[in-house]
């Protein structure tokens, strides 16, 4: 209220001399049609997913959000730096916006590149409130292309998010379609032999874990840019033109695995930030992360954007072709992914002696179904384009294939290409203009990632939100965030308002993310300059984990001027847009 | 890079060598084979100065004339290192396989060179030295020259093979007047 | 240059027109939903069927439960029952309101009041128990309880599925009683009291909401309570087809 008469009276002395764009959001009730299935949802401007707002690096932006819900709402900003009062979480940023009522968010633009935007209340993210950001740089885009799609996914679910949540309180499995059969039981042991899949099934039995235990959420449509995979969202182009996509993985649970059969992708840029290009044959977005690539389709054809998840219980398609209504074929989908005993070697409490001695066989037994599977034939069509007659230990580091050193050596999770080319690693990452200077962190914070499955409990540190102090930061330190995994699914990890330097060990080419996915069995550092004042969230990003627990608010005490801190963090900030 | 790369390199510029006119692809690198040929500083009739930045260059594009000589001086103002490479785009493509296995190597580290790498041979008498007369290959702040003949009207690009470079758009047109 | 000028005046005037403009940017406390425990609920019949016994007998049976709560507390409402067809009478009918706390990991503690009200005498218990998932996927169900009439029995339910595919489940179910004394007004006599093991298989029709089945019930009385029904008219072993659903809500 106070903010809005301030900037009317700013506007009013002072009408041309910043740079400065007004934008209307609705929240409203919408119908979602998936091809699948019909169903109501939230939406921005009365569709979901809502509009792709469009910003400049410089802009004063004043963006009035009108609740037309009969509900509580907000609207976070998910990536953009801001004051901590604009990011919109209800309960840490501000109180949220009631129904009937419209919250005008005002702040500048200092950054560019593709973001997100999604309510921060209830389950209203998963139920469709969600739209895209892409900001333009001040200066050129360092990229040539000659066109741009925005290509935001979601797993569109025909539950609503408090009767999913209701259900995986009720039984943690009740979404779970992959699970071990009678059948799988038999297969295993014709392939492995009888006793083998016995102490294999003993062993996971005794722990009461799944090796199935890879997606909660089951039973979606993979939607791109609001569409189903029988909708068949298009991008038209013509045949050698560059072409920008910005991915963005706008689902609630979902991991996808993104490929375009026919298309080598270049990586361009990661939540935002420009990294050194990569090419690639497929990568694996995390929920809430993006990623840009450019493809060249140079043919006269349709491709397929498939996208399948990372449990391969369900998958995206759309479609790039030079006219509308062309198609390329949709892959199959590959085998369910299973879990290993390296995705449980983060786990505590667990009897290391009888691991050893029991579960050595069984790993054998599992990385053999697994290699046999599906590696090996792989890896041999890897070797032959990639490096025939040549020795290289690093290569295969790098060719990501089955090495990818963010997974848990012999992880069921660890990706590869469909056609055996490279799959992006996190250690493939670096940043192409580095933001901040690299120096010695400060000081270490460990944060176990925690749960229960069987109770559909998920913390940090073993203690849910509802029962933990916030985490206290220091304006100007540098904090190493350390990120152990103790569960065996992956979170990613969003921590706001302040960037996530993901150690990839490139130093000071470490790329900077908003999410930071950590995978089961193992232990992934971020360093965080804490440069703005204020308190925010962190947690994962998955919406029924978040909401079970594994959530943080963060206080950041202290500021550029410690007294004035709180009340300037607005001006200070814009003072260097 | 294995002898059997170089055949497809080789087969492949065979190939596409009736569409392309080109002359002169006895170079078994396929450098040069249809872009014009290295020239001689007293020929250049003029002198352009080409800027890399990270994934551009400035200028974006460049006119001459058939037969013109060029001098171009290059400096790389990006953090990281990058190629000024004069050649047709499939001459790009295959020489994008070789700058890959710099970066596998080690040869070509983010912002900086290992030239002792470099000079390492790689057996059938083949090193990574990077030092072909169409292109330079510069660390963060260095700049150096080309002299390139124009001989040869054609589709050529000036463009960055350090993996992905190209890809993400780190090219410039050559237009002939 | 311009820019910073307006924002030093938009500051300046922030602090002289609008004071309060500092109040709104104090961090506030969390006091949403997602600061509270998580309430949650669930109704849950585990088996909602048809009996025909192998002589001629038809019943309707229930095993349901209805629980209300947090992760650290919640209520839970169970019941079962047995009602014969052609009698018209409850042969069997029990309701328990328990508290259930977390023990251990995958165990939960409870306790609360049992009330059966049968066709018959009725009963009283006070209820102790533990339930939880054991290695190996074993689903298990341990209560003691004491009588109104100070008898104490025990009853240990045991599940097991085996996943044909994941929309066919075959459900194994073993129930046993144990009485520490007799309650001879019931039929209940000391020791082992009575089994009845299940064979269910299922199809999950609509999620895991409503999933029909069929399957053979088997019921056993033993030593003493096996006597007490024999003097009762009553038969002492029962086989049963069944046919029903399973519902969760």
């Amino acid at each position: 209220m106070k903010i809005r008469l301030s900037a009317v009276l700013l506007g009013l002395l002072m009408p041309a001399l910043v740079l400065a764009g007004e934008y209307d959001l609705t929240v409203d009730r919408v119908q979602i049609d998936t091809g699948d299935f019909v169903k109501e949802g939230i939406g921005y401007n009365g569709a979901s997913p809502g509009p792709v707002m469009r910003f400049k690096e410089g802009e004063e932006v004043k963006i009035n959000v009108t609740n037309n819900l009969d509900e509580t709402t907000s609207i976070h900003w998910h990536g953009l730096i801001l004051p901590f009062n604009q990011d919109g979480v209800p309960g840490i940023s501000f109180p949220g916006i009631k129904p009937g009522e419209t919250f005008t968010y005002e702040f500048p633009i200092q950054q560019a590149g593709t973001y997100w935007f999604h309510s921060h209340s209830g389950f209203q993210e998963p139920d469709g409130a969600y739209g895209a950001i892409v900001i333009e740089p001040e200066g050129r885009e360092p990229f040539r292309y000659d066109r741009e799609y925005v290509v935001q996914l979601t797993d569109k679910h025909p539950h609503s998010g408090d009767r999913i949540m209701r259900n995986l309180k009720m039984m943690p499995d009740y979404y779970n379609r992959e699970q071990q059969t009678v059948g799988e039981f038999f297969s295993d042991a014709s392939e492995n032999g009888l006793m083998s899949t016995i102490r294999d099934r003993m062993a996971w039995g005794d722990m009461r874990m799944m090796k199935a235990d890879v997606e909660d959420l089951q039973g979606f449509t993979g939607l791109i840019n609001g569409r189903g995979p029988e909708q068949n969202w298009t991008g038209l182009f013509e045949p050698g033109e560059r072409i920008r996509l910005r991915f963005i993985n706008s689902s609630a649970m979902t991991y996808f695995d993104i490929r375009i059969p026919g298309l080598d992708m270049t990586v361009v840029q990661a939540d935002g930030n420009n990294v050194q290009p990569v090419n690639v044959d497929e990568f694996r977005i995390g929920v809430a992360e993006t990623y840009d690539v450019i493809v060249r389709p140079k043919d006269d054809q349709a491709y397929t954007i498939f996208a399948e998840s990372m449990g391969r219980s369900g998958y995206a398609r759309a479609t790039l072709a030079p006219e509308e209504g062309m198609e390329a074929a949709a892959p199959q989908l590959r085998e369910p992914a299973r879990l290993t005993m390296a995705d449980m070697s983060g786990m505590p409490g667990m009897d290391h002696g009888s691991m050893a001695g029991m579960d050595h066989s069984n790993m054998e037994v599992m990385d053999h179904s697994n290699m046999e599977g599906m590696d090996h034939s792989k890896m041999e069509g890897m070797d032959h384009s990639g490096m025939a007659g040549m020795d290289h230990g690093d290569m295969m580091m790098s060719k990501g294939g089955a090495n990818d050193p963010f997974y848990a050596k012999g992880s069921g999770l660890m990706p590869t290409a469909a056609n055996g080319g490279k799959f992006l690693s996190y250690a493939d990452l670096k940043a192409q203009d580095p933001l901040y200077e690299d120096r010695e962190p400060t000081r270490e914070i460990e944060l176990r990632l925690t749960g229960n499955m069987e109770r559909y409990i998920w913390s940090i540190n073993g203690i849910k939100y509802e029962d933990a102090d916030p985490i206290r930061l220091k304006y100007g330190e540098r904090v190493r965030f350390k990120f152990v995994n103790e569960t065996m699914m992956t979170h990613p990890m969003h921590l706001h308002g302040m960037w996530s330097i993901l150690d990839v060990g490139a130093g000071q080419w470490n790329p900077i993310k908003h999410t930071v996915s950590v995978n089961p069995g193992t232990t992934v550092y971020m360093e965080t300059e804490v440069d703005a004042p204020g308190q925010w969230a962190f947690h994962c990003h998955l919406s029924y984990h978040a909401a079970a627990g594994m959530f943080r608010k963060v206080i950041v005490e202290g500021g550029p001027d410690s007294t004035q801190a709180k009340a300037d963090a607005v001006n200070e900030e814009g003072g260097e847009a | 890079m294995s002898a059997s790369k170089f055949m497809v390199a080789a087969a492949f510029l065979s190939i596409s060598a009736p569409v392309l006119a080109a002359v002169g692809h006895d170079n078994a690198h396929g450098h040069g084979a249809a872009s014009g040929s290295p020239g001689r500083i007293s020929e250049a009739s003029r002198t352009i100065k080409v800027e890399m930045y990270d994934m551009y260059y400035e200028p974006e594009s460049i006119s001459v004339k058939q037969g013109e000589t060029v001098r171009f001086i290059v400096e790389n103002k990006g953090n990281i290192v990058h190629e000024f490479n004069i050649g047709t785009p499939e001459m790009h493509e295959s020489h994008q396989k070789e700058m890959m296995m710099m970066v596998e190597h080690g040869v070509i580290q983010g912002g900086k060179l290992n030239h002792d790498m470099m000079k390492m041979d790689m057996g059938n008498g083949h090193s990574m030295k990077h030092d072909d007369p169409n292109s330079v290959l510069l660390e963060p702040g260095q700049s150096q020259e080309v002299v390139w003949k124009f001989s040869d009207k054609g589709n050529i690009e000036f463009a960055c093979n350090v993996p992905g470079h190209y890809q993400a758009g780190m090219y410039g047109d050559v237009n002939f007047e | 240059m311009s820019s910073r000028l307006s924002l030093t005046l938009f500051s300046l005037l922030s602090v002289a027109l609008l004071p309060v403009a500092v109040h709104a940017q104090e961090m506030i406390d969390d006091t949403t939903a997602r600061k509270q425990p998580l309430t949650t609920w669930g109704v849950q019949f585990e088996e909602f069927e048809y009996r025909y016994s192998d002589d001629d007998e038809e019943l309707g049976a229930w095993n349901a439960d209805f629980f209300y709560g947090t992760d650290d507390f919640k209520v839970r409402w169970l019941t079962k029952g047995e009602y014969a067809i052609e009698e018209q009478a409850y042969e069997g009918l029990e309701n328990q309101l328990v508290g259930q706390v977390p023990i251990s990991k995958f165990f939960d503690a409870k306790a609360g009041v049992r009330f059966d009200t049968p066709e018959g005498q009725d009963r009283t218990y006070a209820v102790l128990g533990i339930a939880g998932l054991a290695p190996q996927w074993f689903e298990i169900d341990a209560n003691l309880y004491i009588s109104d009439e100070g008898k104490a029995s025990a009853e240990l339910d045991v599940e097991y599925e085996w996943l044909l595919t994941n929309y066919w489940i075959l459900g194994a179910t073993f129930d046993t009683t144990i009485a520490f004394s007799e309650d001879s007004e019931i039929g209940i006599g000391k020791g082992l009291v009575s089994t009845e093991t299940g064979l269910r298989l299922r199809y999950d029709l609509v999620d895991r909401a409503f999933s029909p089945y069929i399957g053979v019930v088997h019921e056993r009385k033993y030593s003493d309570t096996a006597d007490f029904s024999k003097m009762d008219g009553g038969s002492i072993e029962d086989w049963f087809a069944v046919i029903g659903a399973r519902i969760a809500f």
